[in-house]
């Protein structure tokens, strides 16, 4: 009989149990949608590198012998190691496309994984291609392409259509922003079948490191194994040439962590806020719920049931309500949010059967929002049952009631009658009152944050490419292009020329690795300090970006030690100044100061305003051209993502604060049944009445937007604040920001109070002034 | 003969700030089995204080309560709970029917308060062999045989009195408690109520105790106690009660 009185309670009272029903669906959407696009992004990198067996360090060099191989096979630590010839090649179809190819001995690291075809053996001929560049060009198992290496074409028979861990994300080359796969790709064949008769060199040896696993990143120790075994390597094959380049250096192991570990603080932050209003939500209804009921409860407890059912009985409903409501929400954020998000990953991050994955946390959720709930009610029908039932029988007692101060002060007198109804209510309901503001604290703060997150990346676009960047076109030159030919070109078009490598740091024991960027006269790389100023870092020595310099604990003036990747020279320096940049921690310095240090200067870039003629790029030496639009563009493209995350949090917002706020409105509007029906006996007009009930709206609206703006902008400052090392993000509003969110919140607000005192008319003076039963 | 229920200097004080409220104050009586016994007094004499010690559902704050020669004051939440669920059946003026439920279900409710309740108390010995009895039995034996799919809101006051009534006697208690159940109805409904109370008395051989400020209920009790200012002014023996359908107000 209790089940069914459950279920008819639910349907009788399906308003305000449906809502919490939606707030705890609301809360898990969001919640367990993105956490499960994140989750799946981190459990299939895992999965995808671990069955490949992703390589643990890239060793870059201009001819290696078996001998070299084998020296590094002996290295204690080294597991195993493959030489290769990685170069960069053009498929001849009806257009001639980049094609990166691999000539191999065998294929015992960063393993290809074969989606339709024969698995790889060394000796065999043909070719095994990559997945994404064979399906664009129509190309399957069994047909034959040409290709063209070093001047030499060949024919090869596609063996089979693969995808491989080292190709995850990868770009045509150094100039391309974003990835285009299909329009170029990557073969993997024989060393045998390399065209040049007799002339096969390896450039490249690849080794799998013990101790370094392919699951949920790098962590310290196995970073400092990687960085051992490099050394050892360049001391071992005695050659100031190579150059190592460890998992966590690799482009794309490297760019597809990030962003995982980017997705993660987005998907924590943010949605356990969310979680966390829906939960309050949820607390204040069923906490008004229970007390409404509290005649039946002390009807059942002098009919004899025990303390323990009455209290699982009601807390059965919530119990019901956030369970189901919470696997509802998760199924649904799991099939869109997290499919949409991850579908559009899919088509940047090339690993197959990319899915979305439901994780602990997300799990979590559910209990800690089913557990919170169940508690609630089972506190509030406590609080009910504490009594004899003698006294749960009777209607509550009025509360005592003291004047405040304000109501003893004289101002007080001259406060119409509205607003003297209004206030005593809100000091005398002060937790109706005060989570009726939470909702609306919540909403704003949400809607503030999410306006504050498209300004910020907005102002970083313009920052990056506006401020610090003020050229309308970078060249970007071929590797060991020689300085003359870059200098010729930074003359023409009276550009300045930018080296940008990598570097690690030192201070007390601690090792970071960032960049190092040196440039040439000119006046298109600029730098701003702390406070976005505008500062000449021309006469110093070598500055520090902000967030190293926070990350390493330096100051002005103090010393730290580092060195360039590939360069194993210690250096010592004094940090000479600080300086702001979004995208890139390290130092800067002028050329000079970089060739004081006896290092070669190696532009990889010329920034310039004239527009490069179109002949340019059949330069050998130029890789490409980007323009500043193509520059802005693709950042524009990379906030795609964070775009549509904001859009589902703008939306959920609003459905929270409605839900929210109509809720509190319907119990606050129950409540005061009988003060209305009171007030339309004595003869106030409904719309007067509906006026007093607005001002009450208004007045608490206005206090939670007040409140809510600073809590998003702390929001947005935390979002930004626990970005990876290598972002400096500032969080940015403008006031438009303000104005959208006290708008946004305010016709949210009011419209819902506008639905709500319609209801004032069905206000009966004759029922509602009745007695209690 | 030994009386069933006896109050002994049984009080009820409620603390205001300073003062003391002594809502009873030194109340001794005594109920036989059996008996159909009318508490009378005016608002605020106590009566309903007194029920709500009688049935487990408040503690007095002095005095002992023995029912069926055990003394309930002591009891704590647990005991009084058992007590509540084997012994006492309650009609309350505003019948209290749980809304959601039809009349049948409010009814066997019953059945799921026996499953709940602790098992191995003294009143599980005491009442072995007394079972719920049928819901729509109960329904019948007061009349509303054709209204057992009805939700309270569908029927009329005197149906929902009914109803509650049937509810109470669904557990066999050995202790009918009502609470002014006319209190609520007119007059013609509340002496179709009255007379099923007396019939459930005399048939079913239950002690019947109702509390009302309405003195012409008088005539129909076994015992008439008469309470005011919280303390008991006389107990009558009425030798010749009168039907309940003689009685008028």
């Amino acid at each position: 009989m209790l089940l069914r009185k459950m279920w008819r309670d639910l349907l009788q009272n399906k308003v305000q149990f449906f809502s919490i029903f939606l707030l705890s669906l609301l809360g898990i959407f969001v919640f367990a949608g993105l956490d499960s696009e994140a989750s799946g992004m981190a459990k299939y990198e895992s999965l995808y590198y671990e069955e490949t067996g992703l390589a643990d360090i890239w060793v870059q060099g201009k001819k290696f012998r078996n001998e070299d191989l084998n020296k590094i096979r002996a290295i204690p630590g080294v597991v195993t190691a493959e030489k290769r010839l990685r170069i960069d090649g053009k498929a001849e179809l009806e257009e001639e496309h980049d094609l990166q190819m691999n000539f191999i001995d065998s294929n015992e690291i960063s393993r290809m994984r074969i989606i339709k075809g024969e698995p790889f053996e060394p000796g065999e001929g043909g070719v095994w291609l990559e997945q994404t560049f064979a399906e664009h060009q129509g190309l399957d198992v069994g047909d034959t392409i040409k290709m063209k290496v070093e001047g030499s074409e060949f024919d090869e028979k596609i063996r089979a259509i693969v995808c491989n861990p080292e190709y995850v994300y990868f770009l045509p080359d150094a100039a391309a922003l974003m990835p285009t796969y299909g329009d170029y790709g990557a073969a993997f064949m024989d060393s045998a079948e390399y065209p040049v008769k007799d002339e096969i060199y390896f450039n490249q040896i690849i080794a799998d490191i013990d101790g370094v696993d392919n699951t949920g990143g790098l962590d310290d120790d196995e970073k400092e194994r990687v960085r051992r075994i490099g050394n050892t390597i360049r001391n071992v094959l005695d050659d100031s040439r190579i150059v190592t380049t460890g998992k966590d250096a690799d482009l794309s192991y490297q760019t597809f962590h990030s962003e995982i570990e980017q997705h993660k603080t987005m998907t924590y932050i943010f949605p356990a806020v969310f979680l966390l209003i829906a939960i309050l939500g949820i607390i204040t209804t069923m906490t008004r719920m229970t007390s409404r009921q509290r005649i039946q409860i002390g009807t059942m407890k002098a009919l004899g049931f025990s303390k323990r059912t009455v209290v699982m009985h009601y807390a059965s409903y919530s119990l019901f309500l956030s369970l189901t409501g919470g696997i509802v929400g998760a199924i649904l954020g799991y099939n869109t949010i997290a499919e949409l998000i991850i579908s559009m990953q899919s088509d940047a991050y090339l690993v197959p059967e990319m899915r979305t994955a439901f994780s602990p946390r997300a799990f979590g959720g559910i209990v800690v929002s089913v557990l919170v709930s169940t508690l609630v009610s089972y506190i509030a029908c406590r609080k009910e049952l504490a009594p004899a039932p003698a006294e749960t029988l009777r209607p509550a007692s009025p509360k005592n009631l003291k004047h405040s101060a304000l109501e003893k002060s004289r101002l007080w007198l001259k406060l119409d009658f509205a607003m003297q109804w209004n206030i005593r209510d809100i000091l005398r309901n002060k937790v109706r009152s005060a989570m009726g503001m939470f909702g609306v604290l919540g909403c704003a703060m949400l809607l503030f944050g999410a306006f504050a997150c498209l300004d910020t990346m907005d102002f970083i676009t313009t920052w990056l490419y506006g401020e610090l960047n003020t050229s309308n076109y970078q060249i970007i030159m071929e590797e060991n292009t020689p300085l003359s030919v870059t200098e010729e070109y930074a003359k023409e078009y009276s550009g300045q020329m930018v080296q940008n490598s990598g570097a690690e740091f030192e201070v007390n024991g601690v090792r970071k690795s960032g960049a190092v960027t040196v440039y040439d006269t000119g006046n298109y790389l600029h730098f701003e300090d702390s406070d976005m100023r505008h500062i000449n870092l021309n006469k110093k020595g070598i500055s520090m970006s902000c967030k190293m310099a926070e990350i390493l604990g330096l100051e002005e003036g103090d010393v730290f030690r580092w060195h360039v990747i590939g360069d194993d020279k210690w250096q010592t320096s004094h940090v000479a100044g600080l300086y702001r940049n979004p995208t890139t921690q390290g130092i800067t310095m002028t050329r000079d100061v970089f060739e004081e240090y006896e290092y070669e200067f190696t532009p990889g870039a010329v920034y310039a305003n004239k527009k490069p003629k179109a002949s340019i790029e059949d330069d050998d030496n130029v890789t490409g051209v980007q323009s500043h639009d193509e520059m802005m563009e693709a950042f524009d493209s990379m906030k795609e993502m964070m775009y549509t995350m904001v859009y589902i949090l703008v939306a959920a917002a609003i459905v929270l604060g409605v839900v929210v706020l109509y809720n509190l409105g319907v119990l606050s509007l129950v409540e005061k049944h009988r003060e209305m029906a009171t007030l339309k006996v004595l003869g106030f007009t409904t719309s007067k009445i509906r006026s007093i009930l607005q001002m009450q709206n208004i007045l608490l609206t206005c206090a939670g937007i007040a409140l809510g703006i600073p809590c998003g902008m702390g929001l947005i400052a935390a979002l930004f604040g626990s970005m990876p090392e290598s972002m400096d993000y500032i969080a940015t509003w403008k006031p438009a920001s303000f104005a959208y969110t006290i708008a946004g919140t305010f016709i949210l607000s009011c419209a819902v109070n506008r639905i709500l005192s319609r209801k004032v008319k069905t206000v009966d003076m004759v029922d509602a002034l009745k007695g209690q039963e | 003969m030994e009386p069933f229920i006896e109050f002994r200097k049984v009080e009820k004080k409620y603390e205001l700030g300073e003062h003391t409220f002594y809502a009873l104050k030194d109340v001794d009586l005594e109920i036989m089995e059996g008996e159909m016994v009318v508490i009378l007094g005016p608002s605020g004499a106590g009566k309903s204080t007194l029920l709500n010690l009688l049935g487990g559902m408040d503690s007095p704050s002095g005095g002992e309560i023995l029912f069926n020669g055990h003394n309930i004051a002591g009891f704590n939440d647990d005991g009084l709970t058992a007590y509540r669920a084997w012994n006492v059946g309650v009609v309350f003026q505003f019948y209290n029917l749980i809304p959601t439920l039809t009349a049948y279900e409010n009814v066997a409710l019953m059945k799921d308060v026996r499953n709940n309740v602790k098992k191995g108390s003294i009143w599980e010995k005491e009442s072995e062999g007394v079972e719920i009895l049928d819901p729509v039995e109960m329904l019948d034996a007061v009349g509303l045989k054709d209204h057992l799919h009805q939700f309270p809101s569908q029927m009329s006051g005197g149906e929902q009195q009914r109803t509650s009534i049937a509810r109470a006697l669904a557990k066999n208690p050995r202790l009918l408690l009502c609470d002014e159940p006319t209190g609520a109805l007119d007059t013609d409904t509340g002496q179709e109520v009255l007379k099923l109370l007396q019939r459930v008395s005399r048939e079913r051989k239950h002690t019947v105790v109702m509390v009302t400020h309405n003195s012409s209920f008088a005539d129909i009790a076994d015992r008439v106690i008469r309470v005011k200012n919280g303390t008991v002014r006389s107990t009558e023996i009425n030798e010749d009660p009168k039907d309940a359908l003689e009685v008028s107000w």
